[in-house]
């Protein structure tokens, strides 16, 4: 993808993020670029350990150091590398131009302040205003966020909320100074599916009215189909697919997408066997050479075990990284 | 299933966990009515799937089946047998016939036992053969299940969390059971795991006959793995029918909704979509009448006052709600 290109809101190139233990360094992120645009709606999908969460985590600044550390590349915000920044002036671009929700609306939230005070700290640290003002954007930010009798609720704890209402609140707090970028790393995983509904509809109304770029990590494909515009599919550390959300799930390039599609029991269809990936994903400290993929993937041929393919263009913004796509043609002109 | 006699069958199960308060001169403050009067059949070689958020008894219900928990009232009869009337070595006879898979295969099974011991505790338990003997059927057990023999000397730590379901499932089979209660079996399993332990549970009921209680919140697994589908919202089943009935055309409305709320992988297809208001209120003090009535979109003044029955109709769907089955309205 060569580089990065600063007329996008996000633009990652080649991101490299290793975690040191004795044993060794483990690639959690290796080699990942991908542009954002104002106001788009990405999704990272992956299952636990393709890296979605370390790739956030990298952009967001809060990589646990040691044991996590970049290793290489370059994020791109607003013009700006996020990468070389200090602490400090990380602490005025999160919260107030990149904010970021979590899987766990529980721990989340600090259980000895008020609903109140958790809003109003990021309004006062990032806008520099009174705790009035602070206070009329919290009540404020609580309605748009859909919590009933909101002005009590500023006065109330976290542990008096259920999951659904806490995930509200992390809302609330992540868009009280408009950030240009929310990065949603799995924010309805935890939640019931009435609720996940509720959560959902809430962010897509809020990401439309605030126009704010997107980036929602999750497992989750139906989540994923409903709700972004663009998919990265990642796989031990790498991302193995690229495109709009039609392309990947009409027409996947890469056998690991097509079996994620493959593998999900469908609600409108009867199957009586459902088609699965051999196999499991390989730990990140015995990654095979080549295709990670190539293990569990039934197009696997010599080759793949020695390169590393890149994301091979596959029609307009479209993206898979598998060799079997160099004589794909030849092969369907000939079956 | 009315020419032979159901494997299980469950009449009016409840349980209400009391809610103890005061330490010195402790009281009885209330109770969480987890379940409430739930009633169901299981027939033999089939698999009843059970649905519901967190929180709806789905769990509970389960773990009365084979006493895990003590229900508070009810009858649980299996193969004519009531459960609950036995005790001591009746039970245990019982016992080794239904089996349970958990849902966390890192909590379930003991860091400080291999393979080999896990999944030959309860032949030990229930004095099954020899060392030799056992050591044998563990291999068999592990070859089933899709692992390779050298497993058994390991320790949990060494598998994955679709190997760790796999040692699991290994033990539940020991006993050759005939009812296993798969408590949400892969909902911790990634995506692509997910679909290699679920053809291996219908591969393994197919060849031992086994009759399955599986208990998840995802619809579209039960979808794919039921013969019939129970719904529970708060304690209560709501909901009890032949799986393509229920997902045709549901009949409760929180069946309805629970179906509408779930991401569909098809961009383009959203459709018409239920979102309901609000959470599910506290087990400790249900909502009058039918529990559902605080966030049902059909709610009528009856719902608040008259809690429905569990009725069938013609084609045997079971429906608790007064806007299928209208109560007989005196003459106003």
């Amino acid at each position: 993808m060569g580089t990065p290109n600063s007329a996008q809101l996000l633009s990652v190139r080649d991101l490299r993020v290793e975690f040191e233990y004795e044993s060794g360094a483990a690639p959690a992120v290796d080699g990942v670029s991908f542009d954002l645009a104002p106001g788009e709606v990405l999704g990272i999908v992956g299952e636990s350990g393709s890296g979605k969460s370390v790739t956030a985590l990298s952009i967001m600044g809060l990589l646990p150091t040691p044991p996590g550390r970049v290793a290489g590349g370059t994020i791109l915000f607003e013009g700006e590398d996020l990468l070389p920044k200090s602490p400090a002036a990380m602490r005025h671009i999160r919260g107030k131009r990149i904010s970021m929700i979590f899987q766990e609306p529980m721990t989340s939230l600090n259980p000895v302040f008020t609903i109140g005070d958790q809003v109003m700290e990021t309004v006062i640290y990032h806008e520099r205003v009174g705790r009035r003002a602070a206070r009329d954007r919290a009540l404020e930010m609580l309605e748009k966020v859909g919590i009933p009798s909101p002005r009590a609720r500023l006065e109330e704890y976290p542990h008096q909320l259920s999951g659904g209402m806490r995930q509200r609140i992390m809302i609330a707090i992540a868009l009280a100074c408009t950030p240009a970028l929310l990065l949603a790393d799995e924010p309805t995983t935890a939640l019931d599916v009435t609720i996940q509904a509720q959560i959902l509809e809430l962010l897509r109304s809020l990401q439309d009215e605030f126009k704010m770029a997107v980036v929602l990590i999750t497992h989750d494909l139906g989540v994923v189909a409903e709700f972004v515009d663009r998919v990265a599919v990642m796989y031990a550390g790498r991302i193995v697919e690229t495109a709009d959300v039609a392309g990947v799930f009409e027409r996947p390039q890469h056998p690991y997408t097509e079996g994620l599609l493959a593998s999900i029991p469908s609600l409108d269809t009867e199957q009586t066997r459902l088609t699965a990936i051999p196999g499991v994903v390989p730990s990140p400290f015995e990654l095979p050479a080549g295709c990670r993929f190539a293990p569990r993937c039934r197009h696997a041929r010599p080759p793949c075990t020695t390169i590393i393919p890149p994301l091979l263009p596959r029609g307009a913004g479209h993206g898979a990284a598998c060799i079997r796509h160099v004589d794909y043609r030849t092969e369907g002109l000939k079956s | 299933m009315s020419d032979a006699q159901p494997l299980v069958r469950v009449e009016g199960l409840t349980k209400h966990f009391p809610i103890i308060k005061g330490l010195m001169f402790s009281r009885l403050a209330g109770a969480v009515k987890a379940v409430d009067g739930v009633s169901f059949t299981i027939g033999r070689g089939e698999t009843l799937g059970f649905v519901g958020e967190s929180g709806c008894g789905k769990t509970t219900t389960g773990r009365m089946l084979i006493r895990l928990i003590e229900p508070t009232a009810g009858k649980v009869m299996f193969d004519g047998q009531d459960v609950l009337s036995l005790q001591g070595e009746a039970l245990r006879r019982v016992r080794r016939r239904m089996q349970i898979i958990f849902q966390d295969p890192f909590g379930s099974l003991n860091p400080r036992m291999t393979v080999q011991e896990i999944i030959a505790e309860p032949l030990v338990i229930h004095g099954e053969s020899d060392t030799a003997g056992r050591a044998q059927r563990v291999r068999e057990l592990l070859d089933v299940v899709g692992l390779a023999s050298y497993a058994a000397g390991r320790y949990p730590h060494e598998f994955s969390g679709g190997q760790r379901q796999r040692i699991g499932i290994a033990r539940a089979l020991a006993l050759r059971p005939q009812l296993m209660i798969c408590d949400e079996p892969v909902s911790a399993l990634d995506v692509s795991i997910r679909a290699q332990v679920i053809n291996l549970l219908q591969d393994l009921q197919r060849d031992f006959a086994l009759t399955f209680l599986f208990i998840s919140h995802d619809l579209g697994v039960v979808k794919h793995i039921a013969d019939r589908v129970a719904v529970m919202y708060l304690g209560k089943i709501v909901e009890i029918a032949d799986k393509r009935t229920l997902y045709a055309r549901p009949g409760h409305p929180y069946t309805q909704a629970l179906l509408s709320a779930i991401p569909v992988p098809k961009p383009g297809r959203r459709r018409q979509r239920t979102v309901l208001k609000g959470d599910v209120p506290s087990p400790i003090d249900p909502p009058s009448g039918c529990r559902f009535h605080t966030r049902c979109p059909h709610v009528m003044d009856i719902c608040r006052r008259v809690e429905p029955a569990l009725q069938a109709d013609a084609s045997g769907q079971h429906v608790a709600c007064h806007l299928v089955h209208p109560p007989a309205q005196p003459s106003t």
